[in-house]
């Protein structure tokens, strides 16, 4: 019989730890111990930290390679990258994971007031995102082996999907994540993503 | 028969989750549970039996995702779903009418502008059409469930009342922190929602019943209308390839009665919940005494994040957003400036106000929009609540519509045309309403003469179904100087019209000084008098110290300041400003305002290029300072030296310098470089590179038309349009989104021929440019500004 259970965690923003260096990377440049940019950094830091709310669902589907399509148990998706990165996976986790909306509203005020944190802000937010998505990630894996995690976006698998993934997650219910018209997720700083399980 | 009646008199059961149970018939995945109302009919008239068996009186439709965004069948959907309850009631009961159909409204699945891109109105719409097809199949009532966002939950209940008479429940989900996903807290959502004049208000999902508690308990405390709370099982977890909830049916059945101890009256589950986690709990809620709920006295408003309530702790209301006597603002109102106006309020923000009044009102300009646009801009800066100020009821209106929670009014008078106005807005939207005391025989010259006017104006609001404790009388100072009396007279007012009403009271201060001298002095004296006369509010200025001192010293002398910690912290702040001011005029003379820019200092940045301004010509500040240091970073960037932070670092402050120099120059700006239109294309939400050039092209003297994130071909069309832009810059950062591009240089082209258009982001290239026609392509923003300035003078 197959688990139809939808997964879910959340944290606080006060048990993540943000990647500075990513941080950096996003924000194209690197550490160079620039004291004004290292302040201003520090500030954002805390107040992503204080706004977040991190949630993630997650469930198992089938996965069925034939050619360049998957199978997966909401429907098929079509990409040769996708392909390659389940080879073998007869089974994979599909998840999606949120620092939250209030991340949105400081880039949201932001982008009026102070285009420089805004800036500094969303690179913290985005290296936050990531390290949640780690967290999760280890707590779906649990023990097991998989494959890298692969977003939508990516490797050729259109956006459309997210349609699809968000059906059968009930991420909108479960997490309050919405989808914009142009398939871009609400609030901003969110993930989806397959898992693949490797076979014993 | 009509479920209001049983509210007062008896504890009502909701039912529990339908997703899990559907599933274990074979609802399959990514399949819609909606669907099923049609396709297999008995299965869901069973599940509501199941239920209605175990105990539940309101059963819910199985209709979450029913509207038309969703589905295009919703109105059959809507009619099926609602006939399986209406069976599973008439198999359990017979005619009996002790049980109801709950019409189940959730949220769209997209958020509302400005965090996501469904338009207010559009979802008012959805809900709407939802609720009218509710009533035509005759539901009892509408429970919109689900909520995670203030602003849709108002738009659902607008929507509900519009489409329908149905009664009104409302059910939002908090998280751990006490606070809705958009912000809000119990407090705020309670005020919001009894302004709307719904018939219950509680949470669901997202947590399990201790979880909850919390919560429930500001509920309760708060309310005044019944509390429902129907909580998860827990969470999911697997167990030996099974899965379970962490909540069993004793443990959830046990706090069920715990909280129906504390109050609440309506009690259900949610996910993970089954028949028998509702059996228990009516079980053990049994013999708990039902308690009517009680009415409350709290005077609320609201924004988005939280409530501030008045008749605690007097309450500053910041009167800054208001064009009467400021030239400058004018000017900001008739350009549609509305960045003018959200800087008012973050300045008067940082000063510590709790509320804004917001007046945007000149005879030459459409006041309803503006007055919207500027809620909207404000809402998403700042969250403070506001204050809507007009004498246009149609402004005020259509602004208290879109604004998110429960606003001030400003404002009501005696005169009956103002209450035939007004009132119905107020009964309709909520709000706390400021009441004048004038009426068609002016101002009386005594206390008793107001109190007859506000002791009118109460009468009418209840009349209307307004409360009272909604309702703040400003008993109108006057100009001292032109009537001896007339501070006494108004702070008699304020002390009979308290007493004798029952009613909050409030005073614009300013204008007792009209006419006088060194009007702070007496403002602040004022202020100080009419709060110990039990003044809740005050419309004043909070950039005035000796009001801001007033009103500290105030707290401290009547035992509100623990410590005196908050009054200490105000002083020593001023001091702070006056050192820094001094700091900074000192070192002026001494180091370079290029130096500033090129450090990215702010204020540095600001205060040198003032002190310059004293002594050198505007424009030989910009060209011989400002554009050589942002020249100097520039090149520094290009040879990847600086880096993009530091770039824009330097960008900044060297806007703080331009905004001195346009303080000397006062409207005289300096010479425009031509306007140019920016957008990120369609598809495409990465935005920080065209923000980033943005900055820059501001910096260097364009006029920038900034269209934001995902916009349509038609958009930037229609922008080149209407400000006869001849430059377009556009970015686009992912593969399947150059195609959006070029569609935008090709509709340009066609409609617009002749404007120019500059390409970049991080997938472009020189040769895919060319490809698609764009004028020419930028690798960087420092070279968009350069190519944007070469095309300028062609």
């Amino acid at each position: 019989m197959s688990d139809n259970t939808v997964y879910f965690a959340s944290a606080t923003g006060a048990e993540i730890e943000c990647d500075k260096r990513q941080a950096y990377r996003f924000m194209g440049c690197r550490d160079d111990g620039n004291a004004g940019l290292d302040a201003l950094y520090r500030e954002c830091e805390e107040l992503v930290k204080k706004e977040a709310s991190f949630k993630a669902v997650w469930r198992k589907s089938s996965v069925l390679i034939e050619g360049d399509t998957v199978t997966f148990d909401f429907g098929k998706i079509t990409s040769a990258a996708l392909c390659k990165n389940l080879e073998g996976c007869t089974s994979a986790y599909v998840f999606a994971a949120t620092a939250g909306m209030g991340v949105d509203r400081l880039l949201l005020r932001y982008d009026k007031l102070d285009s420089v944190k805004a800036m500094v802000i969303s690179a913290v937010g985005s290296s936050a995102a990531e390290c949640w998505c780690d967290i999760v990630n280890g707590k779906i894996a649990d023990g097991k082996k998989t494959k890298p995690r692969f977003s939508p976006g990516y490797g050729g698998v259109d956006l459309r999907h997210q349609r699809e993934i968000f059906d059968f997650l009930e991420a909108e219910k479960r997490l309050g994540i919405t989808l914009t018209d142009s398939y871009f997720m609400v609030p901003v700083k969110s993930v989806t993503a397959f898992i693949g399980v490797v076979e014993e | 028969m009509d479920i209001k009646r049983f509210l007062t008199r008896t504890r009502l059961y909701f039912d529990g989750g339908m997703g899990t149970l559907l599933q274990a018939k074979g609802l399959k995945a990514g399949e819609k549970p909606e669907e099923w109302n049609i396709t297999h009919p008995d299965i869901i008239t069973d599940i509501h039996l199941e239920y209605l068996k175990a105990g539940s009186n309101i059963i819910t439709t199985n209709t979450f995702g029913a509207n038309c965004l969703k589905l295009d069948n919703y109105k059959e959907l809507i009619a099926a779903a609602i006939k399986n309850a209406k069976d599973a009631i008439r198999l359990f009961e017979g005619d009996r009418g002790k049980c109801f159909v709950a019409f189940d409204m959730g949220p769209t699945g997209k958020m509302l502008e400005p965090l996501g891109d469904l338009g207010f109105e559009d979802a008012v719409e959805i809900f709407r059409k939802s609720a009218f097809e509710a009533e035509k199949n005759k539901a009892d009532l509408i429970i919109i469930e689900t909520m995670n966002d203030s602003l849709e939950t108002k738009a659902a209940v607008l929507g509900a009342k519009e489409g329908s008479s149905l009664p009104v429940f409302v059910s939002n989900v908090f998280d751990e922190k006490g606070k809705l996903m958009t912000g809000a807290d119990a407090k705020a959502m309670i005020a919001m929602l009894e302004g709307l004049g719904v018939d219950a208000v509680g949470m669901n999902c997202s947590l399990g019943p201790k979880q909850m508690l919390p919560v429930i308990a500001d509920y309760v405390k708060y309310s005044s209308l019944p509390v429902m709370v129907s909580p998860n099982a827990g969470l999911p977890r697997s167990e030996n390839g099974k899965t379970v909830f962490d909540v069993n049916e004793e443990e959830f059945s046990d706090v069920m009665a715990e909280i129906a101890q504390m109050g609440v009256g309506i009690l259900g589950g949610c996910c993970g919940t089954t028949p028998e986690y509702i059996r228990k709990t009516v079980e053990k809620t049994g013999a708990v005494t039902f308690r009517k709920t009680e009415k409350k006295n709290y005077t609320f408003v609201s924004s988005y994040t939280h409530a501030v309530e008045i008749g605690g702790e007097p309450i500053l209301i910041g009167e800054r957003i208001n064009p009467t006597g400021k030239p400058k603002f004018k000017d900001a109102l008739r350009r549609g400036d509305i960045d003018y106006i959200v800087n008012e309020g973050v300045k008067q923000q940082e000063k510590g106000v709790h509320i804004l009044d917001v007046n945007v009102g000149l005879p030459e300009i459409d006041e309803d929009k503006m007055l919207c646009d500027s809620v909207k801009a404000l809402q998403s800066v700042l969250d403070l609540p506001l204050q809507l100020d007009s004498v246009r009821a149609s402004s005020l209106e259509k602004a208290m519509r879109l604004y998110n929670g429960k606003p001030l009014i400003n404002s009501v008078n005696g005169k009956k045309e103002s209450m035939r106005e007004i009132l119905p807005l107020v009964k309709k939207y909520g709000g706390v309403l400021i009441a004048l005391t004038i009426d068609e025989n002016g101002i009386p010259e005594t206390a008793e003469g107001r109190l007859a006017i506000a002791r009118n104006i109460v009468r009418e609001c209840e009349k209307m179904g307004i409360d009272r404790k909604d309702i703040i009388v400003d008993p109108l100072a006057m100009a001292v100087s032109s009537d001896k009396e007339s501070g006494k007279v108004t702070l008699e007012s304020v002390e009979l019209i308290k007493k004798e009403l029952g009613v909050k009271t409030s005073l614009g201060v300013s204008n007792i000084s009209f006419g006088l001298p060194q009007r702070d002095t007496v403002n602040s004296f004022f202020f100080a008098l009419a709060l110990e006369r039990g003044l809740d509010c005050a419309i004043m200025n909070p950039n005035s110290v000796s009001m801001m001192q007033a009103y500290h010293s105030f707290r401290a002398l009547k035992g509100l300041d623990e410590g005196c910690t908050e009054y200490i912290d105000f002083a020593s702040q001023n001091e702070i400003t006056a050192v820094k001011k001094e700091a900074a005029t000192e070192t002026a003379g001494m180091d370079d305002l290029v130096y500033a820019i090129v450090k990215g200092m702010r204020e540095p940045a600001y205060e040198k290029a003032k002190a310059l301004l004293e002594t050198t010509d505007p424009m030989a500040v910009i060209n011989e300072k400002i554009i050589p240091a942002l020249d100097e970073v520039g090149k520094g960037f290009e040879k990847k030296t600086v880096y993009l932070p530091q770039l824009l670092m330097s960008a900044e402050a060297a806007s703080r310098a331009f905004d001195a120099v346009k303080a000397k120059m006062g409207d005289k700006r300096g010479e425009s470089k031509g306007k140019i239109v920016l957008a990120t294309v369609k598809g495409d939400i990465h935005d920080i590179g065209k923000n980033i050039v943005k900055v820059l092209l501001e910096n260097y003297g364009f006029d920038v038309i900034d269209l934001g994130k995902d916009v349509a071909p038609e958009a930037v069309l229609e922008a080149v349009r209407s400000s006869g832009a001849r430059i377009v810059g556009l970015s686009a950062l992912m593969t399947t989104t150059v195609e959006a591009m070029k569609d935008t240089v090709e509709l340009l082209k066609k409609e617009a021929p002749g404007v120019k258009t500059l390409v970049g982001g991080a997938v472009l290239t020189p040769e895919y440019a060319e490809m698609i026609g764009a004028t020419c392509y930028g690798k960087d923003a420092m070279d968009a500004v350069r190519l944007a300035t070469e095309l300028s003078k062609k």
